[in-house]
């Protein structure tokens, strides 16, 4: 309480970060409270990273590209979350009726988005752990690292810029009615074919993989993999400090644009009247 | 005679037709509403496309490109094939997650006189004809591309046809377990139907013959109706060429129509009791209308 | 200096282009046209109007949702379409009928949540939380998941989110819509309490309910199609039509159908009739000049072969005001009209 009797409230960057903890909780607890979501999030997943061993297995692939399938299993967690957790949520917030409330804080949505980042990263990391433990024992994958802290850099900067897509794609559909859901399942698959989740990148050709390059995905997944699979030839479309760079400038341009996003898109849906218009 | 005929063509009054015609209508208008024609057909294509592409890309770069072996018709085909079972199963279940918590239609439609059972699987008929689009355009770009050994007069027609009357009958009956199971679940953030969908790939021989996997797993896979629906099919398209791997090979076309038969029967029954014990539950414990706000 | 007005809006307009197909001409459709409101902090003000009258395009303007077309508005003395972000610190907004949250968070849970989303301590947030919670009787509650909670008890929780950030204006937009007569005394009971205590705090609130607007506001705007029709305090608006004189009559036509009510009009000295279908009979509201005017319309009921069952000279009420001003009851459609609201 303030001398006046009224209540305390926060602004600036405090009031930021006090919105985007605020989002991730329930992000935080909703694994808990539903624990059917465990399941399909996680034996799902690991099952359908196996078939793409077997694949492998089937035409007797070298063993290290059960480990590229693996690492790729593992990241699609945050791709799916990204995906159906992030870009839709604003979507689902609009049709639950939380998106007016949202508005209506004096806080920038972008610190919801934030938050809805940080509690969908802490969750899909706890099932990429497990179909990345799980898969390297079934199918005794051998890692040789060769430096631990720029995995952990590489890792950091691609869940960066892939969260900062993913906040992106979450303004742009806002404006969308019931054709986001539906445009967002178009990503799926093919960017698990462009950015090389199940193979190398390089396979499919330099041009190819740079133009691959949009998503965070395919650089990070290839220096993750030159990292922990370090001195294989079928690796290493750009070297790793490259791949680096090309994240930050990933990263930023995504938030960059997220942010003026959502910003245009709430003053056009101020002056159209359908910001928070619910289309069946 | 006269009069049982006309009493079952009159049957286009009976509730369950009446139902699952009206549900597949619905489900067709729902599918129709894209806003965009060209975004529409991006997606019927690009989806199957590009999970055909990474098993080419997986299958080349190991092989170096020898795609006229007969493994890689089976890896093809297995994967176009498969994405009517995406398509069946992920639309009936999905189905009932929008009309919950999108459309929020669940009270009306559960106390319409309609038959639910009808009403579930007529919501993803529509999806299953957008499957088949999806599919024969894979395949096509499979004979164009690929040195498939596709030849329509060479076909077993009456397999083919048999395999696929009695296999989606089977895997109707799965979208709707996992449809029913959707009823007393809250939503996830992506389809359980796809993923459960996609986990199944793991088990019914669809990109790799049942023979890479362990015993145990094995043993999974022969209890699907699916692996038998995707074996019939197969050898129905590819005849002679059809990869043969010794799990299945003892299997002549009659026994392996048999099993499936068998298989999709099994499914049907454990649908329908799912599928009253889900509204049960959903009713006993009010669910039918939940809103999962997440 | 700080605006002895709350809220203030001067020639407020709003249109909406609607587009029937994808390639038709937009249409226009006027929601609100040259509205000029006043309220002073510390007012309970009301906005009354039928479906499509432009309430919720006006809250939508003032709580920053929407933007004017034309004239100003004017919320704590910020302009809404340059001080969004001031006015949203200031303001909260309650729908009725509105679902939000997250159903596997508790009630306390949620209101925490929303609370920070308003910059509060997480201490202050609790506290707060408690005590509203237990004002208007949800603090057994507070534990309990909110996809468990009846729709009405939903409801109060969303109406108790609006007051936790302690806004200088609050607006309520409809909030006792589908509550039961219990519940929507308790949320009554609770803004009239809350007013009292915090005298410098403001409410607007839009209702279909006459008697809720009767009993709560200082003041009201009666609204339709767009335009303000009346704006005082509820005794002067009734004052208004007290030379008029109410009549309810109950006739029993002999074909059971309804008296022509539009022969009644005719009659010298009725100013307005409105039928109600009742069980074998017709229930007439007349506002007519005089007393004198009654021996006519008996005359009139009778030479139509109706029967008369009951007659009541009443005092007028909002209603009456509302049937006045708009021409029509408040549960009764606008008729198809381009300058008729779409928003609601």
């Amino acid at each position: 309480m303030n001398a006046e009797g009224r209540v305390y409230k926060a602004t600036g960057i405090k009031l930021f970060w006090r919105m985007l903890l605020a989002r991730a909780y329930p992000r935080f607890v909703s694994p808990i409270r539903e624990k059917s979501w465990l399941f399909f999030e996680t034996f799902l997943p690991l099952m359908a990273t196996s078939a793409y061993v077997f694949v492998y297995k089937a035409v007797d692939a070298p063993p290290e590209f059960i480990g590229f399938v693996v690492i790729g299993g593992t990241m699609s967690a945050f791709w799916l979350n990204v995906l159906f957790g992030m870009a839709m949520q604003l979507y689902w917030d609009k049709e639950i009726g939380n998106l007016d409330a949202y508005i209506l804080s004096p806080g920038p949505i972008m610190a919801i988005l934030a938050g809805m980042a940080l509690g969908g990263m802490v969750v899909a990391a706890s099932r990429a752990v497990f179909v990345l433990v799980i898969a390297s024992l079934a199918f005794q994958v051998t890692y040789t690292i060769s430096s631990l802290p720029l995995l952990i850099l590489v890792f950091l900067l691609t869940l960066l810029a892939l969260y900062g897509m993913g906040m992106m794609f979450a303004a742009v559909y806002l404006a969308a009615g019931r054709d986001a859901w539906q445009i967002n399942s178009l990503f799926q698959e093919p960017i698990y074919f462009i950015s090389g989740f199940y193979f190398p990148v390089k396979t499919l050709g330099f041009w190819f993989a740079a133009a691959a390059s949009i998503i965070p995905l395919t650089l990070g997944l290839d220096a993750m993999r030159q990292i922990l699979f370090s001195g294989d030839p079928a690796l290493g479309f750009l070297p790793v400090e490259v791949e680096i760079l090309l994240l930050i400038v990933l990263s930023v341009v995504f938030l960059a644009v997220s942010q003026w996003a959502l910003v245009t898109l709430e003053r056009i849906g101020r002056r159209d009247g359908r910001i928070i218009e619910r289309r069946r | 005679m006269r009069s049982s005929l006309a009493a079952f063509f009159s049957a286009r009054n009976h509730r369950a037709l009446r139902t699952f015609l009206t549900a597949t209508w619905l489900g067709w208008r729902q599918e129709a509403s894209w806003a965009s024609a060209p975004v529409f057909a991006l997606y019927l294509i690009l989806r199957p496309l590009s999970s055909v592409l990474i098993l080419v890309v997986m299958y080349s770069v190991i092989t170096d490109g020898a795609l006229e072996q007969p493994i890689f018709a089976y890896i093809y085909l297995g994967n176009a094939l498969y994405i009517l079972v995406g398509q069946l199963v992920g639309g009936i279940s999905m189905a009932v997650v929008e009309d919950r918590e999108h459309y929020q239609m669940m009270k009306q439609i559960h106390t319409a006189p309609i038959n639910g059972y009808a009403y579930m699987l007529g919501r993803g008929i529509a999806k299953l004809l957008l499957g088949v689009i999806s599919a024969l355009v894979i395949t096509g770009v499979g004979m164009l591309f690929f040195p498939l050994p596709l030849h329509p007069a060479a076909f077993d027609w009456p397999l083919l046809i048999t395999s696929m009357a009695v296999g989606l009958t089977g895997i109707a009956a799965l979208g709707v377990i996992i449809g029913a199971l959707n009823m007393v679940i809250p939503r996830h953030i992506g389809s359980i139907g796809d993923a459960v969908a996609a986990a199944l790939f793991l088990f019914t021989g669809a990109i790799f013959p049942l023979d890479v996997l362990p015993t145990w797993m094995q043993s999974i896979g022969f209890a699907l109706p699916i692996t038998y629906w995707l074996e019939a099919s197969r050898r129905a398209l590819l005849g002679p060429d059809a990869a043969r791997f010794p799990t299945l090979a003892h299997f002549d076309d009659l026994a392996l129509l048999q099993v499936l038969a068998l298989g999709a029967l099994g499914f049907v029954v454990v649908s329908i009791v799912v599928y009253r014990w889900a509204v049960y539950r959903a009713k006993a414990n009010d669910l039918i209308d939940m809103d999962t706000s997440y | 200096m700080r605006s002895s007005l709350a809220i203030e809006t001067r020639n407020l307009g709003r249109v909406y282009k609607i587009r029937h197909g994808r390639k038709s001409e937009p249409k226009e459709l006027v929601a609100l046209k040259d509205v000029n409101l006043e309220v002073p902090r510390g007012e309970f003000f009301g906005l009354l109007g039928p479906n499509g009258a432009g309430k919720s395009t006006l809250i939508k303007i003032l709580s920053t949702l929407l933007l004017p077309t034309s004239g100003v508005a004017l919320v704590d003395g910020l302009d809404v379409t340059r001080d969004m972000v001031e006015i949203r610190r200031r303001i909260s907004l309650v729908s009725g009928g509105e679902n939000s949250g997250f159903g596997f968070l508790s009630v306390e849970e949620n209101l925490w949540m929303f609370a920070r989303f308003y910059g509060l301590d997480s201490r202050d947030a609790r506290q707060r939380i408690h005590e509203m919670l237990e004002i208007v009787g949800l603090a057994d509650r507070k534990h309990t998941r909110i996809g468990e909670l009846s729709t009405g008890l939903r409801q109060k929780m969303t109406f108790v989110r609006g007051f936790i950030p302690d806004p200088n204006v609050i607006f309520l937009d409809e909030p006792t819509l589908g509550l039961d007569v219990a519940a929507a005394r308790d949320i009554r009971a609770f803004v009239k309490d809350w007013i009292r205590r915090y005298p410098d705090r403001t409410i607007l609130l839009t209702t279909h309910y006459m008697a809720e607007a009767d009993e709560l506001c200082d003041r009201l705007a009666i609204i339709d199609r767009g335009q303000v029709l009346a704006c005082d305090t509820p005794a002067n608006l009734k004052r208004s039509l007290q030379q008029d004189t109410i009549y309810l009559l109950r006739v029993a036509p002999p074909d059971s159908k309804p008296a022509p009510n539009g022969t009644l009009e005719s009659v010298p000295g009725v100013r307005q009739v409105t039928v109600a279908a009742g069980d074998g009979y017709s229930e007439l509201k007349l506002r007519l000049a005089g007393d004198d005017a009654l021996g006519n319309v008996l005359s009139h009921v009778a030479a139509q072969g109706s029967t008369l069952l009951s007659l009541e000279k009443r005092e007028p009420t909002l209603e009456d005001v509302f049937i006045h001003l708009v021409g029509r009851g408040l549960s009764e459609d606008a008729p198809p009209n381009g300058a008729q609201g779409s928003d609601e």
